[in-house]
């Protein structure tokens, strides 16, 4: 039987640089061209962006797009 | 044709309490309710049959822009619809509300075509009908006729003697169930929409 592939889980530090930055929901979603929603369904953990989108943001906060995404890998029983 | 499209849909749009109203007083003139004497009435009754035949004409012609053009049928049907895709989440949630909306209309589908086909006949036959001295019968059936009003042999029919409970495909007219499928597309679009938006 196939090994089942181990569940990852997506966290990302985007409530934490926009803090940084000042910046409201609302103005990062005009910033990146996404609605706010998006924006509190990333920060949520709700919504996992594309790649394209997760590199618009990384761009916007000149920064590595690993330093705001990251994998956490779940134990599989 | 494109210039002309959205002049066209606005002249349909408009054109419905003016129609329904042309289409009452013809009603109204037709039962007896006016004077057919009326020049004035006349004229208006001439009116309406002019007006009605317009709007039912350009009825047909949108619907089958709605068939073949692409920007026409987002344009409209996204309105109708309240399809929003302002950026790549509400896309894959439309995608999503899409799929189960066309999913549950091929089972509702599926279950009128059933509920169309399907025949049922419980009923009592007379004595010298009767097998092993059972008179009560239980005839199930599946009718099938691919154009309306086609006479189908109902067998049971030359032996019952008292009918107890007889199902023979569903009710409804057509134009009901046509109505009621883009009614429920649109009514669970919005549902399944409103609740992937949570």
């Amino acid at each position: 039987m196939a090994k089942s592939p181990p569940k990852i889980t997506i966290v990302n530090r985007l409530h934490v640089l926009r803090a940084e930055k000042r910046l409201t929901q609302e103005q990062l979603a005009q910033e990146i061209g996404v609605t706010r929603a998006t924006i509190v369904a990333i920060e949520k953990g709700g919504y996992n962006p594309s790649l394209e989108l997760a590199f618009r943001i990384a761009r916007y906060f000149q920064t590595d797009i690993n330093a705001i995404f990251s994998v956490e890998e779940e134990e599989t029983k | 044709m494109k210039r002309l499209d959205p002049i066209l849909l606005k002249l349909f749009l408009y054109g419905i309490p003016l129609v329904a109203g042309f289409a009452l007083f013809s009603h109204w003139y037709n039962t007896g309710g006016l004077t057919t004497g009326s020049a004035v009435a006349g004229f208006l009754n001439g009116l309406a049959g002019l007006v009605v035949a317009t709007w039912m004409t350009l009825a047909i012609y949108l619907s089958f822009r709605l068939l073949v053009s692409g920007p026409f049928r987002d344009q409209v049907l996204a309105r109708i619809t309240f399809i929003r895709e302002r950026d790549e989440r509400e896309a894959i949630l439309t995608g999503k509300a899409t799929k189960k909306v066309f999913l549950t209309s091929l089972a509702f589908l599926i279950l009128l075509f059933c509920l169309s086909s399907f025949q049922v006949s419980v009923y009592r036959v007379p004595l010298e009908h009767a097998v092993d001295g059972k008179t009560g019968v239980i005839s199930l059936g599946l009718g099938f006729s691919f154009l309306e009003q086609v006479q189908q042999d109902h067998p049971a029919a030359l032996t019952k003697e008292k009918d107890i409970f007889t199902y023979q495909g569903l009710p409804l007219s057509s134009a009901a169930i046509v109505l009621l499928l883009i009614a429920w597309q649109i009514v669970s679009y919005n549902f399944t929409m409103r609740r992937l938006m949570r």
